[in-house]
């Protein structure tokens, strides 16, 4: 019977307790959800809001438009410039690249400068190719991990099925755009952004990003260049250059 | 004088002093109950001793932690998977706050700040611990320029937006505590994969563990009742639709079984009386006897407690339970003695010399009966099992006071002045049958041994066997909570099935070091060659201290100050903030701290806070000795028959290593040729003695033969019908093979002795299969009631013994009968 139990619960309760993972497993995970979730929250929601004034049933108005309007033009690309502030560093890091973005869930962010890199996601695979280091790590979606359940949740956003289920989103009209503010729902969201704000131009696309993470991190992005023009689909491809060395941070 | 006229004269001019003796033995019994009664509660009592995967378990329950752990797990509607989510925080705090409650887990460690902070606490001991060339290797980052130059590495990614160095450098700021973990996290492996919230998040799992004083059933019925009293008061804070709390462990498992021990017994010895009531009255149409025959029963049972309690010290609570057997035994001898007085009044005779007559015509009957009956549960003494042991011990006991009893006690409650029964329909239509079956015993015995051959054929046809259920659920209760808990969070979780349990008891640290690398070594060997899914030990975990003396003299090479500094510039030059690096410049001081060779070596579990949620995963490998440990191993597949665990026990134990293998699953798939052995052996024992003692007693070779077959014809039928019923055998239930034996050879006693002495075949014979016609219907229904038993082990032993005493009498009736008629007709000549 289950009483030894070994047999039961014993052994599970036993393997949560490395959460599943080691510990550099599990830490990565939550950053990618970050990561992942500000670069396609950013990229999308930035290339197609637009509102009015954002009462409850101007935003509904506002999110059925938006869809329409992502329908008509799925892909969206635009220069990036972005600063991080995290607890680890004294001064702030600042990056700049370009980001492609395909619904439902395809994207790219290549960084430029001292230190490049390359995030690119067909759905599938997430790979971060970092060229100075020749390497690159790669994260497989659709395992039921915690990750997917992130990556479901953006989907649900960027889609803007059911998106007020996610998120509390509430807005403000700005002198040349709106101010969004996005609140998550669930548990597991929060322990990714303690909130998200978005300002958007009048040309429904996105200006400015600001994330605060539960650890204090804060990610701010501003964007410009902003077009729908269509993306070769060779885009969201990535195979490593001979020579790179993997990592799987979270297994295959 | 006659001891039957002994007993006749006292039992009628002496009843006060017969009274006496009586209350004096009662009191005597009851004392020695107040005073020395102990129970043992623990179902693995029931399993033999000498097996070493059994005494593995009963080391891992009475030495290990999780004895006193409990399984919470909240149950919700999908749609409230978020609210959930957000509750068990809140949830892990009200548990915290109950009065029986000493620490909870609620999640993963990683997942909390305090979690973490309590594995860096940890990484010094096993840092030294490391082996010899990997220390080594791993103080080579103190180097300065392989700080420098990984910081500066780790810098740039973090540039380039690398995920990696910055969950690195918060965990390990300085690269030595990966490396010292390593071990740890690799010897886990098999703990991957099991999260404490279901893939759909409808359920979430918290762990417990109480401060239940012992593992005893009391202590365990009584922390459930306290958690039972929690688990129907709302819970405060949740405001989502329907949420189940559902419990299960091991003391929820004891509780549950106890509980329904004691029920089990309360409710079929009920049922069992009122059934032997009912067919006592129908046949003697008495109600006074049939007090006397409780009550020389319930005295019998005392007796047996009593003197089982002075033999064993200590009595397994199951063992009681089974004592109910004694009733469906004892019944037979109140039956039969009490219808021979009858038929003794009938016949004119007065009181004293009717219960005269009944003692010496059938007290050596009874003797006999009770002395095979006895015998064969001793037998039960060769199964090793100390609950087997308790169980054969007191039956025979019991037995042989109730055959006792029945010959004395009875008769205090026989009224001298009784009216005589005016219809006695039963008795007539015995007496038809007895004549008939007599007088031409071809056809009965024609049709009965065609009918009973085919059933025996089918019973010990190899062709289709006894289904037969070794599984752990075969000894759970019916409508356990804690079983219905556990099936409930086993469908909702992902889990593996039961992995083995591997003991390893070392006599110094060292040793518990060098033995687990050992076993660490081979089954990684096995893993690799595919005949292991995994395996997790305690070898991080078990620190060497030969290893550790050897690493600390590497550490007095070291230049600390020079380290300390060398960081400082290091995270300066790359702009990392010096806060967010203080556990590195602690974990520094540390092993500053330690290379005093005058500072004892420090342990992990010295320095792991009593509160820290880590302990969950540590109990699990260390019993409170320390030394006491154990590791777990994962099959390719859930271990179902003896040829697995024949498999494992051969590639799993390491040259000069003892380890001892258990587990539920193991253990009960160890056992099973036991059980099987037990079945045929000691069964085959036992009839050999029966066969010997009916030789003795009968002293007539065909009778003999006839008694024999009629116990084949009855286990054949027996088994006959179980198969084709489909009624499993398990563990316990193969008792009732030898029951049959016991109960189906007392029956033949019976007729047969008669037969041979027998002048009045109407008289003589009739009045004897009326009694055993009545007795065996008593001790079926007495069994079959303990069939309605939620206890498994129990209720399957009420159908198979059931199902075996009516074979028995119905081949004793119908063919036992007229085949000594056919065989011994001079008895009826000389009539």
């Amino acid at each position: 019977m289950h009483m030894t139990d070994p047999s039961f619960p014993a052994g599970k309760a036993a393997g949560s307790l490395w959460g599943g993972n080691t510990v550099s497993h599990r830490r990565g995970q939550l950053w990618l959800r970050t990561c992942s979730i500000a670069t396609l929250l950013c990229v999308f929601l930035g290339a197609t809001l637009q509102a009015e004034q954002l009462s409850a049933p101007d935003m509904k108005a506002l999110l059925a438009r938006i869809r329409e309007k992502r329908n008509a033009a799925p892909h969206v690309q635009a220069d990036f410039h972005e600063e991080k502030v995290i607890r680890l560093m004294n001064k702030p890091i600042s990056s700049s690249g370009k980001v492609w973005f395909q619904a439902p869930n395809k994207f790219r962010r290549e960084v430029k400068g001292n230190a490049p890199s390359i995030m690119i996601s067909d759905g599938q695979q997430l790979w971060i190719y970092y060229p100075n280091f020749k390497s690159a790590e790669h994260y497989s979606l659709g395992k039921h991990s915690p990750l997917d359940a992130a990556m479901a949740a953006i989907n649900t956003a960027l889609n803007l099925e059911n998106v007020e289920s996610t998120f509390h989103i509430t807005g403000a009209k700005a002198a040349t755009g709106y101010d969004l503010e996005l609140l998550p729902r669930g548990p597991s969201m929060k322990r990714l952004f303690q909130n998200f704000h978005l300002r958007i131009n009048d040309e429904l696309l996105a200006e400015r990003t600001e994330m605060l993470q539960p650890n204090g991190d804060r990610i701010v992005t501003t964007y410009s260049s902003q077009t729908r023009a269509p993306i070769p689909s060779s885009t969201f491809e990535f195979t490593p250059p001979a020579g790179t060395d993997v990592a799987t941070p979270l297994g295959k | 004088m006659r001891i039957s006229d002994l007993i006749a004269r006292l039992l009628t001019e002496r009843r006060g002093l017969v009274w006496a003796a009586v209350i004096a033995l009662i009191a005597a019994c009851l004392t020695i109950l107040i005073t020395r009664l102990a129970l043992d509660s623990d179902i693995i009592n029931m399993l033999p001793g000498k097996f070493s995967s059994v005494e593995g378990l009963k080391i891992y329950n009475r030495d290990f932690e999780q004895t006193r752990e409990l399984t919470f797990a909240l149950l919700c509607q999908p749609q409230d998977a978020d609210k959930l989510e957000e509750f068990a925080p809140a949830f892990a705090e009200i548990l915290h706050q109950q009065p029986w409650c000493e620490r909870v887990l609620s999640g993963s460690p990683m997942e909390t700040p305090e979690g973490v902070q309590d594995l860096q606490s940890m990484a010094l001991p096993l840092l030294l611990n490391l082996d010899p060339p990997t220390f080594t290797r791993t103080l080579e980052v103190l180097q300065p320029e392989k700080m420098r130059e990984r910081l500066h590495r780790l810098h740039e990614q973090i540039e380039a937006g690398s995920p990696r160095p910055q969950f690195e450098l918060e965990f390990d700021p300085l690269g030595l505590i990966a490396p010292a973990m390593k071990p740890f996290a690799e010897g886990n492996a098999i703990q991957e994969d099991q999260p404490l919230t279901s893939p759909d998040r409808t359920m979430r799992v918290f762990l417990v563990v109480t401060n239940q004083r012992s593992p005893s059933a009391f202590d365990s019925q009584r922390l459930m009742r306290e958690v039972n009293q929690f688990r129907v008061q709302p819970l405060s804070g949740w405001d989502g639709g329907p949420l189940q709390l559902l419990v299960t462990g091991r003391s929820a498992y004891v509780s549950d079984i106890s509980l329904s021990m004691r029920e089990d017994i309360k409710w079929t010895l009920l049922g069992s009386l009122v059934l032997v009531g009912i067919i006592f009255f129908v046949g003697f149409q008495r109600w006074l006897p049939l007090l006397g025959m409780g009550f020389a029963l319930l005295l019998s049972c005392l007796v047996g407690l009593a003197v089982g309690l002075l033999v064993f010290h200590r009595l397994n609570m199951a063992t009681i339970g089974f004592s109910a057997i004694l009733v469906g035994l004892g019944v037979d001898f109140a039956i039969l003695i009490f219808g021979r007085y009858q038929q003794a009044r009938g016949d004119g005779e007065s009181h004293r010399e009717a219960i005269a007559t009944a003692v010496s015509k059938l007290g050596r009957a009874v003797f006999f009966g009770a002395l095979t009956t006895a015998v064969g549960f001793l037998a039960l003494v060769l199964s090793g099992s100390l609950g087997f042991t308790e169980l054969g011990v007191l039956i025979a006991i019991g037995i042989l006071f109730a055959g006792l009893f029945m010959c004395t006690v009875l008769f205090l409650f026989v009224r001298e002045r009784q009216t005589v029964l005016r219809h006695d329909w039963l008795f007539g239509l015995v007496k038809k049958y007895v004549c008939w079956s007599v007088q031409r015993p071809k056809p009965v015995l024609l049709v009965s041994t065609l009918l009973l051959v085919s059933l025996s054929v089918i019973g010990f046809s190899p062709l289709l066997a006894v289904p037969f259920d070794a599984s752990a659920r075969s000894l759970e209760p019916k409508n356990s909570q804690a079983s219905e808990a556990l099936a409930a969070i086993m469908h909702k979780m992902p889990t593996r099935w039961e992995p083995v349990l591997a003991i390893v008891r070392a006599r110094d640290p060292q040793e518990l070091h060098d033995q687990w690398r050992k076993i660490a070594d081979h089954w990684t060997e096995l893993q690799r060659a595919g005949k292991i899914k995994g395996f997790s030990t305690p070898t991080a975990l078990a620190l060497s201290p030969r290893t550790m003396q050897t690493n600390h003299a590497q550490l007095a090479s070291l230049d600390f100050d020079l380290v300390r500094t060398t960081l400082d510039q290091a995270l300066e030059a790359e702009g990392f903030s010096r806060d967010s690096f203080a556990s590195a410049f602690a974990l520094l001081a540390d092993l500053k701290r330690v290379k005093d060779a005058a500072v004892p070596m420090p342990h992990w579990r010295d320095r792991l806070p009593k509160a820290s949620s880590w302990w969950f995963l540590i109990d699990r490998y260390f019993a409170r000795d320390p030394l006491l440990t154990t590791g777990f191993v994962t099959s390719n597949a859930p271990i179902l028959g003896h040829a697995a665990y024949e498999r494992l026990s051969q590639d799993l134990p390491v040259a000069g290593v003892p380890i001892i293998f258990s587990g539920w699953s193991y253990s009960l798939a160890n056992l099973l040729p036991w059980s099987q052995r037990q079945l045929i052996l000691i069964s085959a024992l036992m009839a050999i003695f029966d066969a010997v003692l009916l030789a003795v007693l009968y002293r007539d070779w065909r009778l003999w033969v006839i008694q024999e077959i009629t116990l084949v014809f009855a286990v054949g039928a027996m088994l006959a019908s179980m198969k084709l019923l489909h009624i499993p055998l398990n563990l316990l239930n193969v008792l009732s093979f030898r029951l049959v034996l016991a109960i189906g050879v007392d029956y033949g006693i019976y007729i047969i002795l008669i037969w041979q002495k027998a002048k009045d075949l109407e008289h003589d014979v009739a009045g004897v299969v009326k009694p055993v016609l009545l007795a065996g219907l008593t001790a079926v229904s007495g069994f079959g009631s303990l069939g309605l038993a939620r206890n498994p082990s129990l209720s399957g032993l009420g159908i198979a013994c059931a199902i075996g005493i009516f074979w028995s009498l119905a081949a004793t009736i119908f063919f036992t009968l007229p085949a000594a008629a056919l065989t011994e007709p001079k008895v009826w000549r000389k009539e």
